[in-house]
């Protein structure tokens, strides 16, 4: 079996992220928490896990923490895959070993779960409805079909590692990795999965008004880049 | 078209494709020094001959010398709030790279604590 890294970023998550992590253990040996700078006490509890931890010195935002991660496993010539996953425990550890094994099945370079054409369960219908223009809005400026482009749970070999290079460091990174793979044209598939928002995820779920931010920060990254 | 509203709004697009391009620091900052040395001496000038700014308003095609000063002063405004922006964020690219490292160096650290 191919050597898998876990990269769980983390960002005050201390009542979750133990039993996050110590699931994802169960089915992975690699993995790797990157605790954002987080304020509460996050990195104990990470450290209690058995994970290994990374910490920022200071709050960077989600998608340089993933970059933190990647950077840290791609150090290790041997690993050969990649998973993201959220922290907060809204996704099924189990969903990511069936992509796993898709992706190799198939011979592609990422695989994204998709909660649209695999169940959500308890989701807002306004966040429903906001996810749903954002993906249709992402499949038509990029061509890059997909149902849920801003899920967090991915599965991608080291090629595609290697070429990511997030530089966007908050929640645009998902809007990033799209446009990654357009530009290398990578091999992608989706794959259904479960996202479960428990109250906890609900009450420390980013603010929709962030999309206007996202939105913006991602034309004058796309402009300005040379 | 008056000769002021050409003026600005050439003013204008030059502005902004020049920062579109993604200007270097050196320029940003060769660009602010000559916007400073410009206005200090159109200052002086315009305190020992305060008329000369009806004048030239005039030449512009601008009714008053106060309103030119208001047109120069929000392309100045406007090119200040633009370059101080890409400069945060070049910065913050900067703080990320530097943040990630010492991430890594400690965990790196940690690891060699570890099995010691």
């Amino acid at each position: 079996m191919v050597k898998v890294c876990v990269i769980v970023p983390c960002y005050n998550e201390e009542q979750v992220v133990k039993k996050v992590l110590q699931d994802i253990k169960a089915h992975f040996k690699e993995v790797i928490c990157v605790d954002d700078g987080s304020s509460d006490n996050s990195g104990n509890e990470i450290i209690k896990s058995g994970a290994t931890l990374i910490e920022h010195p200071i709050n960077l935002g989600a998608g340089a923490a993933i970059q933190t991660g990647i950077d840290y496993a791609l150090q290790d010539p041997d690993v050969k895959l990649f998973i993201t996953i959220d922290a907060d425990g809204q996704h099924n550890i189990k969903d990511a070993v069936a992509m796993v094994e898709y992706l190799q099945r198939h011979n592609l370079d990422i695989v994204f779960g998709s909660r649209f054409i695999g169940n959500v369960e308890s989701i807002h219908p306004i966040k429903k409805m906001f996810l749903k223009i954002a993906a249709l809005f992402s499949t038509t400026t990029t061509g890059v079909k997909l149902t849920d482009p801003h899920i967090g749970l991915r599965v991608f070999n080291r090629k595609f590692a290697e070429n990511l290079k997030l530089s966007l460091p908050d929640f645009t990174h998902a809007s990033e990795v799209i446009h990654r793979i357009k530009e290398g044209d990578y091999k992608y598939d989706e794959v259904p999965v479960t996202v479960t928002y428990s109250d906890y995820s609900k009450a420390k779920g980013q603010p929709m008004i962030n999309a206007i931010n996202i939105t913006v920060d991602l034309l004058i990254n796309r402009i300005t880049k040379k | 078209m008056i000769l002021i509203q050409i003026f600005l709004i050439v003013g204008f697009l030059v502005l902004l494709v020049w920062l579109i391009t993604n200007p270097s620091s050196y320029q940003m900052r060769a660009l602010t020094k000559i916007f400073a040395i410009l206005f200090f001496i159109i200052a002086i000038i315009t305190v020992i001959f305060p008329d000369t700014t009806n004048d030239i308003a005039h030449w512009f095609g601008v009714a008053r010398g106060a309103d030119l000063l208001l047109y120069i002063l929000t392309m100045a405004f406007i090119f200040g709030m633009f370059s101080s922006y890409i400069q945060e964020k070049r910065l913050q690219k900067r703080i990320v790279i530097l943040a990630r490292k010492i991430a890594i160096i400690e965990t790196d650290q940690r690891n060699i604590d570890k099995s010691k």
